[in-house]
């Protein structure tokens, strides 16, 4: 796939962009900074962005801005994003747009080099990549509501890997079910949390983050 | 306000002025009484009462004004120049007060004077044999009393007239204390700027730089492994990188910590620390450290993290070629620190690294003195007292 990446720090940017290569990735472009990507992005036409949250000049959130903004004027391109720390209302921000081509996981994450691959994967693929942390976080805040209470610990297994963006043969393999006991704890859980069982898995992990979040 | 201690040395001139207070009030007194009596109609009638209290006034700052000048020149007072005492109402006050004080002291001035003729005709009845052993006594015992009085208030009419002057002439106690609390409680705030700022720098440094290195390291083992069986050759060359990058790490790692705080500061002192700082600087750094004995260990802090700003500063905006450090401090006297760079100039007081040094100094009573004209040289002089 063709991708280009902001990042700030010189020493990641090229590590990223040669692991890329290595992988038979086609790197397009590496920035130093937010502000040119959106234009780049426009002129360039990446499958994927990568971009880090924080970055000069005021290291808050101008990645997360060009990410958004990227969504909505490129709908096709998949944009991940590296986060600090995690950041729930980052996280909310980049999915109000949908879960479609879109990740958000912890900076460390790259240092996974599989899954940082995978996430990529998934993204270009149309799917949605959330990082477990920022699920885990999720699910043990709204612990306190009860029909989350009422899942059995393998059920709210598969909830967290589905939140995370997998779809259900990669969530039978992750656990190490097959796929109709997947299916079969699926339909328990959207029972229990009364959410709507759509098909495709985008509305799915819509549907559990909204829960989740509520 | 300062004052001359010690009544040894300046006791004739004391007395001296007390008698001059003696010989100053009965002139305030005769003045309120005079023009009290020929304004006092215009004093009564609301009309002209303000008018009449100006002129009032302004008579008597006339005296003060000779009050002041006994005070300090007997006295060895030190008053704010141009302390805007409480108005011509205040002047009236003061001036009846210390009028007043100053006539009872001339009073008990002449009684002890007295005493001391008595003194004397005693002294001539004793030789002459004129007394008994009983009556001898029971004078002495009156006579010691009464004088002991007499001193008792001559001491209290001095200090009074001591006190008048300090609240009339500078600020009062109360206003020594509000501007002390202001004091403080700038410096407070300044002191939780200071370390907000530096942990804010720390979270910096952690985050750019030691963070960003070690995901660059464990990308770089990853991808090792990944390629390892494709590749071996390319592996090796992939670890070999990430073990450069590992030590590079470490490295930062120390610097970020000992930028942090420098550990030296506790286990060495303020010599070795400011060693430390000589060896990280990029520019040559003279430090002349001429300090006899032990500092406290809050001094030796701010002292340190005086030094290593300013440095930095010299080193990052001033294009300076040198920097030149000296400490100096004498036993139970301030700590002196001073840096000089050959820079442009131009620091601005107001900037964030000095605004939170200048906390810290003021922390513990210290002044810190920036002198940065455009073109250089820079002068920063921190002076921190040793309690």
């Amino acid at each position: 796939m063709r991708v280009i990446l902001a990042e700030d720090s010189t020493l990641l940017r090229e590590g990223v962009a040669r692991l890329l290569a290595e992988e038979g990735h086609e790197v397009a472009g590496a920035f130093g900074d937010a502000e040119t990507l959106v234009a780049e992005a426009e002129a360039l036409h990446p499958d994927v962005v990568v971009v880090d949250i924080r970055m000069p000049p005021t290291h808050t959130d101008e990645g997360l801005r060009a990410a958004v903004e990227i969504r909505e004027r490129l709908p096709g391109t998949g944009v991940l994003v590296l986060s600090q720390h995690v950041e729930r209302s980052y996280a909310a921000r980049l999915l109000a747009g949908g879960a479609e081509r879109v990740g958000y996981l912890l900076k460390d994450r790259v240092a996974q080099v599989e899954e940082f691959l995978d996430a990529l994967e998934r993204i270009h693929a149309g799917g949605a990549a959330l990082d477990p942390e920022v699920v885990r976080q999720l699910v043990v805040r709204s612990a306190h509501a009860d029909p989350l209470a009422r899942l059995t610990p393998r059920e709210r297994e598969v909830l967290q890997v589905l939140a995370e963006g997998y779809t259900n043969a990669a969530i039978a393999r992750r656990l190490h079910l097959s796929l109709s006991a997947v299916e079969k704890h699926l339909n328990a859980v959207f029972d229990k949390l009364e959410l709507r069982g759509t098909e495709g898995h985008s509305p799915r992990i819509l549907a559990v983050l909204r829960y989740l979040e509520a | 306000m300062e004052r001359d201690g010690g009544g040894g040395r300046f006791g004739g001139r004391r007395a001296a002025g007390v008698v001059a207070g003696c010989l100053t009030a009965p002139a305030g007194l005769l003045y309120l009484l005079v023009a009290g009596v020929a304004l006092g109609g215009f004093l009564l009638w609301p009309r002209t009462r303000a008018y009449a209290l100006d002129l009032l006034g302004s008579g008597a700052r006339r005296l003060v004004e000779v009050e002041r000048r006994r005070r300090t020149r007997f006295f060895g007072d030190r008053f704010p120049e141009a302390y805007e005492g409480r108005g011509g109402g205040g002047a009236v006050r003061y001036l009846a007060a210390r009028s007043w004080a100053g006539l009872v002291c001339a009073v008990v001035l002449a009684l002890l004077g007295f005493g001391l003729v008595l003194a004397v005709l005693l002294v001539g009845g004793v030789v002459r044999g004129a007394f008994g052993p009983a009556e001898l006594l029971a004078q002495l015992v009156l006579g010691g009393v009464l004088l002991f009085l007499g001193l008792q208030g001559l001491f209290a009419l001095t200090a009074l007239d001591a006190r008048l002057a300090r609240e009339h002439f500078g600020p009062s106690e109360r206003e020594l204390l509000r501007r002390r609390i202001d004091e403080l409680s700038v410096s407070r705030a300044a002191v939780v700027r200071a370390v907000d700022a530096e942990r804010r720098r720390i979270e910096r440094d952690l985050h750019d730089g030691v963070q960003q290195r070690l995901v660059a390291l464990a990308m770089l083992i990853g991808r090792a492994r990944r390629g390892g069986a494709r590749d071996p050759e390319r592996a090796a060359e992939l670890l070999g990188q990430a073990h450069r990058e590992a030590r590079e790490v470490l490295a930062e790692l120390r610097e970020v910590a000992w930028r942090a705080y420098p550990s030296a500061l506790d286990s060495l002192g303020l010599e070795e620390a400011l060693g430390g700082v000589a060896q990280r600087c990029a520019l040559p750094l003279r430090i002349a450290y001429e300090v006899a004995g032990p500092l406290p260990r809050p001094v030796e802090t701010a002292a340190y993290f005086v030094v290593s700003e300013a440095v930095t500063n010299a080193a990052k905006h001033a294009d300076a070629t040198a920097v030149s450090v000296r400490v100096t401090g004498a036993p139970g006297g301030p700590l002196t620190v001073r840096i000089e760079d050959d820079g442009r100039g131009g620091a601005d007081p107001a900037g964030g690294g000095l605004t939170g040094l200048r906390g810290r100094v003021a922390a513990l009573d210290g002044v810190l003195r920036i002198d940065s004209p455009l073109g250089g040289p820079t002068t920063i002089v921190a002076e921190l007292p040793c309690v």
